[in-house]
């Protein structure tokens, strides 16, 4: 009886954890996969006119200039306005909001915001940036862009500002320090690496996102430095490329594809390292 | 007969100081978390210079008590303080008082240490640089004055810019009293500042202790007896949330008058 117990139980154990094994293999094999023909494809797309010549119109030759620094001047403009917001935010709710309803409302809105579908956001901004003043431009492209990071910087900055002792708090403000200042330069220090972490996790995010930009940031063939003016982006670049028949446009979107990749690797790294400090201090 | 009906059949016993010895007191001071009542009615005298130890089972009310004296409950809401705490004759829980400058002028040293994430010369020099706007030859002289006080400058002065957080539990503890009286506060209150330092780190926390007082008035918590007969002139015994009895130290540990305060230092109960 005991042994007929026991061999259930080691079948079961076993069942169980190789199912886990097949999960985590199957998840694997797609990232590599995807990672390989992006590689695979991509690479063979990259040469110097990639940075440094525009896109091109079709069957001529061109790069992603004006794509690059498109995205990075508007995930940065983005990230201004998200890590200013969502700092803010993150500290009122760890820091003033406790669990009042207010603040329990907030929370609930912000976790909805996470999940919301980020086309959602674009036709959102589309209706209130973009339709009003009858053009496309970079600016609408960042805040929308910039409504997809901060709910994702509030989360970590609250998460990681609950995680500091409460008695580092107490000890900056027995000191005579007003809590604000206490939290400015006591907490955000202590938390520093953390929210850091969550700010590039959030940029990391945004820099591949292409549906909130379609319809506000458009896209744009020529290189510009204008915030009111539509702007050319990676993301959409390869969304409006890999869907043509032409060769170039496509060897163009797989290199795009392999830019964006390496890059959100890089800051996933980054701010795995920076995560990783945090939890050792 | 529940536990706070029984109490009222234990008699008080406080023996009044002085007045002009006494640096801070609480006169028929009650204390709520919310509904729940944590202090009754207690009346506490401290001395002025000297060391007030606050001993009790746990859960008395000895750390809500100290938590009062600088307001540090203020921080939660919910948590509210009725009755007076009058420090130099003005009564602290007064709306009207600033809490930051009477924090400044009552520090706290916490039970577990709590460095800053910053260098140990930036630690203690963070208080000063609130309320004062020393020259850098005046702050090195500060911190320097600070460190040897809390018997941690011979360790840490060849490492100053170091963080604080590389230094041991005892040292760290050590710093948090030298960050605290760099500030020059009247009163300094310790909650269970040992409780999580080993017996040698205890020992020497509890010389600098000594030393400490003739400079500053002390109110330290502590759940070792042993260590409130060692440093403290006057201790206080709580139960329940009252002020069960008070006297000079050797007095209330050799010939305490309340049954309680016999039961509990004979180690009866607690």
């Amino acid at each position: 009886m005991a042994s007929l117990q026991r061999t259930r139980r080691t079948v079961a154990d076993a069942t169980f954890t190789g199912l886990c094994w097949a999960a985590t293999g199957v998840a694997l094999v797609a990232l590599a996969a995807i990672l390989w023909s992006l590689l695979v494809q991509g690479i063979g797309g990259i040469n110097l006119n990639v940075f440094t010549m525009s896109t091109p119109a079709q069957g001529s030759t061109g790069g992603l200039l004006n794509a690059i620094v498109g995205s990075i001047i508007m995930c940065s403009v983005a990230m201004v306005f998200a890590t200013f917001i969502g700092v803010l935010a993150g500290t009122w709710l760890s820091e003033f909001g406790g669990n009042t309803p207010f603040a329990e409302t907030v929370r609930f809105l912000n976790d909805i915001l996470l999940s919301a579908p980020s086309v959602l956001i674009g036709l959102f901004i589309w209706v209130l940036l973009v339709n009003p003043f009858h053009g496309f431009s970079a600016l609408a492209g960042s805040v929308s862009l910039a409504i997809i990071a901060v709910p994702i910087i509030t989360r970590t900055t609250e998460d990681v500002l609950k995680l500091q002792p409460p008695a580092l708090r107490e000890a900056g403000v027995a000191l005579g320090t007003p809590l604000w200042t206490t939290i400015r330069t006591i907490l955000w220090k202590s938390a520093g690496s953390g929210i850091l972490t969550g700010i590039l996790l959030a940029f990391a995010r945004i820099s591949g996102e292409t549906a909130p930009l379609l319809f506000t940031a458009l896209g744009n063939q020529f290189f510009s430095w204008d915030l009111t003016k539509p702007m050319a982006s990676l993301p959409v670049v390869i969304f409006n490329y890999a869907l043509s028949a032409d060769d170039g446009w496509q060897h163009l979107a797989w290199a795009g594809a392999l830019i964006i990749a390496v890059a959100v690797l890089t800051i996933n790294i980054v701010a795995r390292v920076l995560g990783r400090e945090q939890r050792r201090s | 007969m529940n536990a706070a009906a029984e109490i009222e059949t234990y008699e008080q016993f406080a023996a009044p100081l002085a007045p002009e010895t006494v640096k801070l007191e609480t006169k028929n001071l009650d204390f709520f978390y919310g509904k729940h009542r944590a202090l009754f009615s207690v009346s506490l005298q401290v001395v002025e210079k000297g060391v007030t130890a606050l001993i009790g089972p746990s859960g008395c009310g000895k750390s809500t008590l100290l938590r009062v004296m600088n307001r540090m409950y203020g921080l939660y809401p919910g948590q509210r303080a009725e009755g007076q705490v009058i420090l130099d004759g003005q009564n602290i829980l007064d709306r009207k008082v600033d809490v930051a400058t009477l924090r400044s002028r009552v520090g706290m040293v916490f039970q577990k240490p709590t460095p800053f994430p910053m260098s140990i010369y930036d630690n203690v020099a963070f208080g000063v640089k609130l309320y004062e706007n020393l020259s850098k030859a005046d702050m090195d002289n500060r911190i320097e004055e600070s460190l040897t006080k809390a018997a941690l400058w011979d360790e840490v002065k060849d490492k100053l810019n170091l963080s604080g957080l590389g230094l041991s539990g005892g040292q760290q503890q050590r710093l948090c009293v030298a960050r605290g009286i760099a500030v020059k506060p009247e009163v300094l209150l310790l909650d269970e500042p040992t409780s999580a330092l080993d017996p040698r780190s205890s020992a020497k926390l509890e010389e600098t202790i000594v030393q400490l007082k003739k400079d500053y008035t002390i109110v330290i918590v502590t759940h070792n007896l042993q260590q409130a007969t060692r440093v403290s002139d006057n201790t206080g015994f709580m139960f329940l949330g009252r002020l069960i009895e008070f006297g000079p130290t050797p007095e209330l540990f050799s010939t305490p008058r309340a049954k309680r305060t016999a039961d509990y230092i004979g180690g009866r109960f607690g």
